[in-house]
């Protein structure tokens, strides 16, 4: 458990102790929160479904290849591995994954360190007064449309990334061949990132800054009371006691960056068949190519590539699971650490 | 990863001794990072709003407000109204379960059962709005025979917000302290009046923040609603089923993919009034809670 | 402590009445689009190719039958095949014609051309944009296969003798979404070069090659933006675009036809394509117009075609789809220049108009 229990179930139990009995309205919250595991597991449910012949197809090679190849839609399909499929049609999803998982990290690489000081400088660091337009600032970085991102992208950013970016890169770490690509187009694993960035950016901070602003007057003047700086009390004393909002506040913005389509598409490069190896690598997401790909995907008439795009949805929730328990874990062995 | 940024462990003892020159220096060069912080994002922000502003210029009229879309020209009444009549939907699905299912992790959330939610929530945030948007397309306007409709669009964008409601507002409410909710049942209260009289008030200004943030996010989004809302060059008919609906997103998407400057123009004045909607209804939330707070 | 924290309350009431003050204010819209009579709707959806020009269309046809709704859509053809084929939209937008299998299996789907459009091939080489660097299906085919790499390969050289081809590498920009240009583009790579027809083939996607440089670029505007940010760059650009591409500078190759003659797309060298293969274009109208026979075909065009299914659910519906796509190809109708030339289409040759108004008077309840 990564945050004090501060909940009414505490409070109850410790108070009057009837944990027992469940009230109607106890009841109805359960109801609720029971909506989230419902659709989970209706869309689950749906994806495995709809996808079986095409998991009964591909098998293992699905995650460990990198062809991705919607065969002759123009001749009829052929029965393989007991199911019809059209003619030299091969489905793997590697160069996906890599991209999808590249590209979230370097997002939150950028956006966590940004957002904690955009959180602090809110909370603490300006004047009461323009705070408000200062968080509105923020507040309007998640109201950009997704597709507004994408086009500013290609616009300003891909020629910076391109331009600018990577061959300062070059220049200053030529004995590291994952940054010393001075080439390319600009579209890729960097611009992404940084589109993907920009958009986790406002998620982060905004939830950091509410919780922030809730830490009570006492706990911040017994810690100037130590003789800290201003500073050392935000940062050493004020950021540890929000921690459970911070860890929060940095898998939400992650689940975004997973599930990101139409502005990672729009910059990435569309990688086919080939890994990223540097940051300029041209690259496609998991949700990127399910977007990009489903309307060709409508054309074969087996069916097959439609349901080959559902496994990698399936695919890309099982390394949603995966990264969110990965994660936790992190945090609580973080957590054990600085106590 | 998130152990770096967020907790250096921390010796008060030995900063103690430090000299009190360095710490004021160090102190200022981490104002001075936050700051570049914000200013590393604000700069994007402006430029994507002078972007939109110059390309959009040239569409912005009373037409844009007053007028339906007829092909690529037009206004974007219709457009604008879709995405009003689909974040109101949005928002009457999502909102309450999503604050519901954030009061129960927080206030309950303990247990297993908990845990789950909490997990899944944030799977659920991963889960690529195109899934979401061709579950919702087999399942409710294919299989269940809604077509394109409100409906369909709104239930897929309350999805799409549900974990971020329910996480927002788990957060917020888990930053009220306890001894609040203690002093409540000293009085006699039971938790249904605790939860709606004393916390849910007192975290509103936290749940309205996460209203605004699920809204940007829904109201942002494309390719869930293409395969959901459909779209309509006419005015809603005030049905929910089997009556496809314009929405403001769908007008920047397709538009900038058309070969004329006019199309472009309208694309990117779309842009700007989702921007200015949601900007709007931040403005009027934050008036409303001023007013409130005295 | 908790006095201040408790000091913001509110009464339940309060907060109840201001929102759903918030939400009848913001619903008033919706119930002022209820008042309105709904007639008859008709949605279309598929093709982005297609796409302004039906706009176009309801334009002109809403003056014709104002009682009509029709909305348009531009999804892209698979969707619009998809959509057509389950009933959702009764209008689909296809570049490319129903696969075999696909007809196979839903037999009462028509497929209607309406108009024939084409495509560039264009390319950014600085100082090289004015002077038409002429290409060929088996070079354009060697480059998006990585096999001819720089500008000063031979092949390219011996298309285009004195010209002084820069030592660059190419940056060849695919589609990265499924797209009707993708399939004609790689239609005339398999259908020109019998190696590409082999590995690659064609298709709305393409499993393209791995090629260094290689990029992909969504959308037309996509792909006109990409290769002017990039020089040493080649891409192929559906030709509605062609005013953007001008604009933004860029070069348009000459083709190479199966006559062996290089053509740019314009009104003749579209025409004379098409008409080579007016003979053999089958009852269902399913063909390739890739590649033509004849001195002046250009080699890169096709039908933009509608599918609509045959068997409409009430005979009203049926009737108005029939109206408005005979209108549409009526060359007093929809199929004028006014129309047309706005995207660079051309009007179909009257045995195909034909044709095409034999299949729509097929279409009924």
């Amino acid at each position: 458990m990564d945050s004090a229990p501060t909940g009414l179930a505490r409070s109850v139990a410790k108070g009057k102790g009837r944990k027992g009995s469940i009230s109607p309205f106890r009841m109805t919250l359960i109801g609720l929160a029971g909506v989230i595991p419902v659709v989970i597991g209706a869309v689950l449910l749906f994806l495995v479904v709809y996808a079986w012949p095409a998991i009964r197809f591909n098998g293992i090679d699905f995650l460990l290849t990198k062809t991705w190849d919607l065969g002759n839609l123009y001749a009829d399909p052929v029965p393989r591995h007991g199911v019809l499929a059209p003619i030299g049609a091969t489905y793997g999803c590697l160069v996906f994954v890599a991209g999808t998982l590249a590209s979230s990290f370097l997002a939150l690489l950028v956006a966590v360190p940004i957002s904690l000081g955009i959180a602090v400088f809110l909370a603490e660091g300006v004047k009461r007064v323009l705070r408000t337009p200062f968080a509105i600032v923020v507040e309007l970085l998640a109201v950009v449309p997704s597709v507004v991102y994408g086009l500013w992208g290609i616009i300003v950013l891909v020629p910076i990334a391109a331009h600018i970016i990577a061959p300062v890169l070059a220049a200053v770490f030529p004995f590291i061949p994952f940054l010393a690509q001075a080439g390319g187009s600009g579209f890729g694993l960097l611009s992404s990132s940084l589109v993907l960035a920009l958009m986790v950016i406002p998620v982060i901070t905004i939830t950091v800054f509410e919780a922030l602003n809730r830490i009570p007057k006492e706990a911040k003047e017994a810690a100037y009371a130590l003789g800290t700086t201003k500073f050392e009390m935000v940062f050493f004393t004020m950021l540890p006691m929000i921690r459970p909002a911070i860890i929060g506040a940095i898998i939400l913005g992650l689940g975004r960056a997973l599930g990101e389509t139409m502005a990672v598409l729009m910059v990435s490069g569309g990688a086919l068949n080939y890994m990223p190896t540097t940051l300029m690598s041209p690259i496609s997401t998991m949700a990127s190519f399910i977007l990009s790909q489903l309307d060709s995907a409508e054309q074969d008439q087996s069916g097959l590539a439609v349901q080959s795009l559902a496994e990698i949805a399936i695919v890309l929730f099982v390394i949603t699971v995966i990264v969110n328990i990965v994660a936790r874990l992190m945090v609580r062995k973080g957590a054990g650490v600085s106590r | 990863m998130t152990e770096v940024a967020i907790a250096p462990s921390f010796n008060r003892a030995a900063t103690k001794h430090r000299a009190v020159a360095g710490r004021k220096l160090r102190s200022s060069l981490g104002w001075a990072f936050c700051g570049i912080c914000f200013l590393l994002v604000a700069a994007p922000l402006i430029d994507i709003i002078l972007l939109v502003l110059v390309r959009g210029f040239s569409a912005l009229s009373v037409d844009l407000l007053t007028q339906v879309t007829q092909g690529v020209s037009g206004g974007l009444l219709n457009a604008i109204e879709g995405t009003i009549v689909l974040s109101i939907g949005a928002l009457i699905i999502g909102v309450p379960i999503g604050v519901g299912a954030g009061v129960y992790l927080s206030e309950f959330g303990d247990g297993r059962f908990g845990q789950t939610v909490r997990f899944l929530a944030d799977v659920l945030t991963g889960v690529p709005s195109i899934v979401l948007g061709y579950f919702s397309y087999v399942t409710m306007v294919i299989w269940l025979g809604w077509q394109f409709s409100v409906l369909a669009a709104s239930i897929t964008l309350a999805i799409m917000i549900l974990p971020y409601m329910a996480k927002m507002t788990e957060l917020v409410l888990r930053q009220i302290p306890i001894p609040m909710r203690e002093a409540a049942y000293a009085l006699g209260a039971g938790d249904r009046k605790v939860v709606l009289r004393v916390l849910l008030p007192v975290a509103l200004p936290g749940i309205l923040t996460a209203v605004l943030l699920s809204l940007a996010i829904s109201v942002g989004e494309t390719a869930p609603l293409i395969y959901t809302a459909g779209w309509s060059n006419y005015l809603w008919d005030g049905k929910l089923v089997r009556s496809p609906i314009g929405y403001l997103t769908y007008v920047i998407w397709s538009f900038i993919n058309q070969p004329f400057a006019s199309a472009h123009a309208l694309a990117f004045a779309a842009a700007l009034l989702v921007m200015m909607t949601v900007l709007a209804i931040n403005l009027a939330a934050r008036a409303i809670l001023r007013v409130r707070g005295g | 402590m908790s006095d201040g924290t408790f000091a913001p309350r509110l009464t339940r009431a309060q907060f109840l009445k201001s929102v759903s003050l918030a939400a009848v204010g913001l619903a008033l819209p919706g119930v002022v689009g209820a008042a309105q009579a709904a007639g008859l709707t008709i949605l279309e959806t598929g093709s982005s190719l297609l796409y302004p020009l039906f706009n176009l269309w309801v334009q002109g046809y809403s003056k014709i039958d104002p009682s009509l709704r029709i909305t348009t859509q531009s999804t892209g053809s698979g969707t619009g095949i998809a959509q057509a084929i389950a009933g959702i939209a009764q209008i689909g937008a296809s570049d490319a014609y129903m696969a075999g299998p696909q007809v196979k299996k839903n037999p009462t789907m028509l497929n209607i051309p309406l108009a024939i459009s084409a495509q560039n091939i264009v390319y950014n080489l600085p100082g090289l944009n004015g002077s038409a660097l002429q290409m060929s299906g088996p070079v354009l085919a060697g480059i998006y296969s990585g096999k001819i790499t720089n500008w000063n390969d031979k092949a390219i050289a011996a298309l285009n003798p004195g010209v002084a081809l820069p030592n660059h590498t190419i940056l060849p920009i695919h589609r990265t979404d499924g797209s009707g240009d993708t399939f004609i583009f790689t239609q005339y790579l398999s259908k020109s070069t019998p190696e590409w027809a082999s590995s690659v083939a064609y298709g709305t996607t393409v499993s393209w090659p791995a090629v260094q440089g290689g990029i992909g670029a969504i959308g037309n505007p996509g792909m006109v933006q990409t290769t002017a940010q990039n020089p040493y760059s080649i891409a192929y650009v559906g030709v509605s675009f062609l005013a953007q591409v001008q604009a933004a500078g860029l070069g348009v190759s000459p083709l190479q036809n199966k006559a062996g003659k290089f053509v740019l797309p314009n009104p003749q060298t579209i025409v004379a394509a098409a008409s080579g293969l007016i003979d053999s274009t089958p009852a269902d109208q399913r063909i390739s117009l890739i590649f033509a026979d004849g001195e002046m075909a250009y080699p890169i065009i096709n039908y933009e075609y509608a599918i609509v299914n045959a068997k409409q659910p009430n005979a009203a519906l049926a009737k108005a789809i029939k109206g408005l796509l005979t209108w549409a190809i009526d060359p007093m109708g929809g199929s004028t220049g006014d129309y047309l030339s706005k995207v660079h289409f051309v009007a179909l040759p009257d045995k195909i108009r034909m044709q095409s108004h034999a299949r729509i008077a097929t279409i009924a309840s």
